[in-house]
């Protein structure tokens, strides 16, 4: 049970260390770029890149601190991690910081913590422990307590507002049920109550996340905002063509165009300059990344490590697909960054952590075989 | 440690293991297709649109709603005006641009790039940002001349704001200047180069009057050159503002207060419509559209007659005699004294050691209480302040409106002062002494009342009672705020008592008295050194401008079911009754005009 144990060190999972980082590295040599160190800009970005490298730093000691320890640890805690993120989320609305007019952030001194990211974390762990008690497909009243512990975080986050963020904690859940199966004829039902509920949904809506859907089924039709910005991230990566305009070279072109080109439009900035070859190379390290999730979830030994990894697999798997969907004009616009790639310190933070939490899995998946 | 709770070996779910490789090689799959489709079969078409056809959003500014009178006549209006901005990304060398405009412009290069560096992190790249606000015809033409060959130049349309009658509002209508720092961190709709409001009713109506800026879309080529514009989101003009103000009465009162450094104030008793305000000296609001040199600037905010300081609303004084009327109020509510009571006046009134004395030096002999009032005398008050004392007057005064803010829509009133035990205690640690109530019962020692404070009260006496909003919005409804504290007969006594004070040979308004008008006035001097023995006796041409009394008169006209009233106030000018009667009495020949009255021939000096 000690670090010192041989074992730990060699099963450890370097190919995933090595995925992970290399996705980093792309980030930050992006952002450098996104930031245009052109001496007159006048937002200057310049010190992004920098403050992403250190926020890397203490994404590696989070993820040291998050594989440590046995994470079957995580099982006891469960509940009171998910009670505390609760009490968080009502915490940040209450007294949060607003930023750009959204209350997402607890000013905790030493850095703006996103409540709405430790949400998933205490989410994914609390499904994971909860599928992990029984076995089978999942019949309504499993089916009602998660949809319960979703819920509850997921509308408080949504009332910050963070669409982006209530929705990846609902599809975490919902990709963790999905796996674990489901029974048909909860499905039949399913699939007639989701259209029925789209009204709702709608309803519950702010104004200006409505414009943006209405601004991604027709972009020309939304001139102030949403679908400016998914034309603009298009022509942005398309213009880079197969080779891209060369790093740095991007800058010159419609990124100017796109205010968060450093946060959840940098894949923008990526394709325009590396072209559909950089992209290329993007997507299979993206997808060897999240090959090497799942088979720790394969190997895990036990159900609740099983389960943990499939939660974190889901965590980065929706995210990607929804910001790539984004910027590539695939689906509307919602504030969700590109994990690992964009500049943000919560997110950057998390999914170090999170990654950790997996090594920490494949780590001790032998411990049962005496 | 054990963990084996957990050692049931469970097998993870197959078909859930292949569902995530699926889903996996799904977005591989659908992203490789996508950025097949966007990079290299459409990549040439965007590549282009990226080169040659570049899509700017650019905002438009919406007009600010217009100002009128309560007759409809324009007080603040937009003048088309055209301002130089600057585009970050369109420029080959900013300092060699900055350097063409200060010699097109004939401006000082360090003062331009200085407005340059200081908007800049506030813009970005490809915004156009403003460096000169208004350009001149001969300005426009050479810029216009020059765009093709310096591209990141622009002429921008912004309406200027312009107020017509200039200083005689400035005042009321304040003015609208460039956004600060802190008012754009304040307020995210707020971009480098708007106007708000910053004084008088430009500032309490902003959000009104500012309307919606709109959107447009600005095509231009690699070299920053327009190619078409196109709207995208019309902008939204701000609603218009009628004032209460009367502009020809707002124009004849400014002339009737001349060159006195002073304020008057007249407004309608029934509805506490001001009707005019003017505060002398006054500034020239025009001056701080385009913005103000610091030069200009120091010049107003560093001259010793404070025109920018609206006196009618901004400057509490001493309230002088005016206050007796709410002593007697007092008296009367609290039955300390009735109307009937008398008290001989022998010039003076000794408590303890010390010697108050009456403005009047030989007495005024016996005095009912509508003597006391017609002819101020001092002794009867001190009489009633040491009877009623500080815990009787102080709450007494506070509704009657004095020492709170009126609430007239215009930011910045003072609040004026009633003094209290508490209070002394707080601002000098020190016990309340009787002498200060007789102080506080003619008006002076620490009481403090705003011009504005005493016509709304004035209103109240003959409204029946309503303490009003002095309303600045003619659209507004009549505003109740409070009732006086007084019964009304009380009430009806103390208006008789001002008309007395008119109408009456020894009163000390006598001067104002007009055949046909029921008119009421009281007089009040507010100490401004308590005067040096040898100014005792001289006239007030002898004491120096500085040491001269502050001159107050407070006054109600009534005919054919109009009423107002006007309070005016002259700083350092003498006696109530000689320097802003006949202000006063101008005002109302011009409010009730008849055949004109004979000359005025009493030349006799009442200080109150």
């Amino acid at each position: 049970m000690t670090l010192l144990d041989r074992r730990l060190i060699t099963h450890f999972d370097w190919a995933l260390a090595g995925f992970a980082m290399a996705l980093f590295a792309l980030g930050v040599v992006n952002l450098y770029s996104a930031s245009g160190f052109r001496m007159e800009e006048g937002l200057s970005l310049s010190s992004f890149y920098r403050k992403q490298l250190y926020w890397g730093m203490i994404g590696l000691g989070g993820m040291i601190a998050f594989l440590v320890f046995d994470y079957r640890h995580l099982r006891m805690l469960a509940w009171p991690l998910f009670v505390a993120t609760v009490l968080a989320l009502v915490a940040t609305l209450l007294w949060g910081k607003t930023i750009m007019g959204a209350r997402r952030w607890l000013d905790l001194g030493l850095f703006n913590f996103q409540s709405s990211e430790f949400a998933k974390i205490s989410l994914l762990i609390l499904a994971a422990k909860l599928l992990s008690r029984d076995q089978g497909k999942l019949g309504w009243n499993q089916l009602l307590i998660l949809g319960g512990i979703g819920l509850v975080p997921a509308l408080l986050v949504l009332k910050q507002p963070d669409l982006g963020s209530a929705v990846t904690l609902l599809l975490i859940l919902g990709g963790m049920a999905l796996f674990r199966g489901i029974r048909g004829s909860v499905l039949k039902v399913a699939a007639l109550l989701v259209p029925a509920a789209l009204p709702l949904g709608w309803h519950v809506l702010h104004d200006y996340q409505r414009q943006r859907i209405l601004g991604f089924l027709d972009p020309g039709n939304d001139p102030l905002g949403a679908g400016y910005h998914i034309i603009q991230s298009q022509i942005a990566v398309g213009s880079g063509q197969l080779w891209g305009r060369g790093f740095l070279e991007g800058t010159q072109s419609q990124l100017r165009f796109l205010p968060e080109k450093h946060t959840d439009f940098a894949l923008a900035v990526f394709g325009e300059e590396w072209g559909f070859i950089g992209c290329l190379v993007l997507l299979i390290l993206i997808s060897l990344f999240l090959l090497s999730i799942i088979r720790t979830a394969a190997e895990a030994k036990d159900g609740f490590g099983c389960y943990l990894a499939v939660g974190i697999f889901f965590y980065f798997f929706w995210q990607i697909l929804i910001n790539m969907g984004m910027v590539l004009g695939l689906m509307p616009v919602v504030g969700i960054p590109l994990p690992l790639i964009s500049y943000g310190g919560t997110s950057t933070m998390t999914s170090f952590c999170l990654i950790g939490l997996v090594l920490n899995i494949s780590m001790r998946r032998f411990f049962f075989k005496k | 440690m054990h963990l084996n709770r957990d050692a049931e070996q469970q097998q993870s779910p197959k078909n859930g293991l292949l569902l995530l490789q699926l889903l996996v090689l799904g977005i591989f799959v659908v992203f490789t297709l996508r950025f097949w489709y966007l990079q290299l079969h459409r990549g040439q078409e965007f590549a282009d649109r990226a080169e040659n056809n570049r899509i700017r959003q650019q905002q438009v500014y919406a007009p600010r709603g217009l100002i009128r009178d309560r007759n409809g006549v324009l007080l603040a209006v937009n003048e088309p005006a055209y301002a130089l901005a600057i585009v970050r990304e369109d420029s080959r060398d900013i300092p060699a641009a900055l350097r063409r405009i200060s010699d097109w412009l004939d401006m000082n290069h360090d003062l331009l790039q200085e407005t340059f560096e200081k908007g800049r992190p506030r813009i970005r790249r490809f915004e156009p940002q403003i460096l000169v606000h208004s350009l001149t015809f001969a300005q426009l033409a050479t810029i216009e001349a020059n765009t093709m060959t310096w591209p990141e130049l622009k002429i921008l349309t912004k309406p200027r704001r312009f107020y017509p009658q200039g200083p005689l509002l400035a005042h009321v209508i304040g003015y609208v200047a460039e956004a600060n720092e802190q008012e754009m961190n304040a307020d995210p709709n707020l971009t480098l180069g708007d106007s708000v409001g910053k004084k008088g009713i430009e500032f309490t109506m902003e959000s009104s009057m500012r309307g919606r800026k709109g959107a447009r879309q600005v095509d231009v080529d690699a070299a920053g050159r327009q190619l078409g514009t196109t709207m995208l989101v019309p902008p939204e003009a701000g609603g218009d503002v009628r004032l209460s103000i009367d502009l020809e009465l707002q124009e004849f009162v400014d002339q009737a207060l001349g060159e006195h450094v002073g304020s008057v104030i007249v407004m309608e008793a029934d509805t506490g419509q001001v009707l005019a305000l003017v505060s002398k000296p006054a500034f020239d609001n025009n001056m701080f559209v385009s913005g103000l040199s610091h030069a200009d600037w120091a010049l107003l905010r560093d001259n010793p007659a404070h025109p920018l300081q609206n006196r009618a609303i901004q400057s509490a004084y001493p309230p002088g005699s005016v206050f007796k009327l709410v002593i007697a109020g007092a008296a009367l509510t609290h039955r300390i004294a009735a109307t009937t009571d008398r008290v001989f006046c022998s010039g003076g009134l000794r408590l303890g050691n010390r010697l108050f004395r009456c403005w009047e030096r030989r007495g005024h002999g016996w005095m009912d209480m509508n003597q006391g009032l017609v002819q101020s005398c001092d002794v009867y008050f001190y009489t009633l302040g040491d009877k009623l004392g500080v815990d009787r007057m102080h709450p007494h005064a506070v509704e009657s409106g004095f020492g709170v803010r009126t609430g007239i829509d215009l930011p910045h009133e003072s609040m004026g002062l009633v003094p209290s035990r508490d209070w002394k205690r707080r601002r000098f640690n020190e016990p309340w002494h009787g002498g200060e109530n007789l102080n506080m019962s003619i008006g002076q020692g620490y009481m403090l009342t705003t011009p504005l404070q005493v016509a709304r009260y004035t209103a109240a006496l003959i409204n029946g009672g309503k303490l009003l909003k002095p309303q600045l919005l003619a659209d507004a409804p009549p505003d109740i705020l409070g009732e006086l504290p007084l019964q009304a007969g009380h009430r009806e006594f103390l208006v008789q008592t001002m008309v007395n004070t008119v109408e009456g040979s020894r009163g000390t308004a006598r001067r104002i008295a007009k055949p046909g008008v029921r008119l009421g006035a009281k007089t009040g001097t507010a100490q401004v050194v308590r005067l040096m023995s040898e100014f005792e006796r001289a006239k007030l041409t002898d004491i120096p401008y500085h040491f001269r009394d502050h001159a107050w008169m407070n006054s109600f006209g009534q005919r054919d079911g109009r009423s107002y009233v006007i309070v005016a106030m002259v700083e350092h000018g003498g006696g109530g009754g000689s320097t802003a009667g006949p202000i006063i009495k101008s005002i109302y020949d011009y409010l009730f005009p008849d055949p004109p009255a004979p000359p005025e021939t009493d030349e006799a000096l009442d200080p109150a």
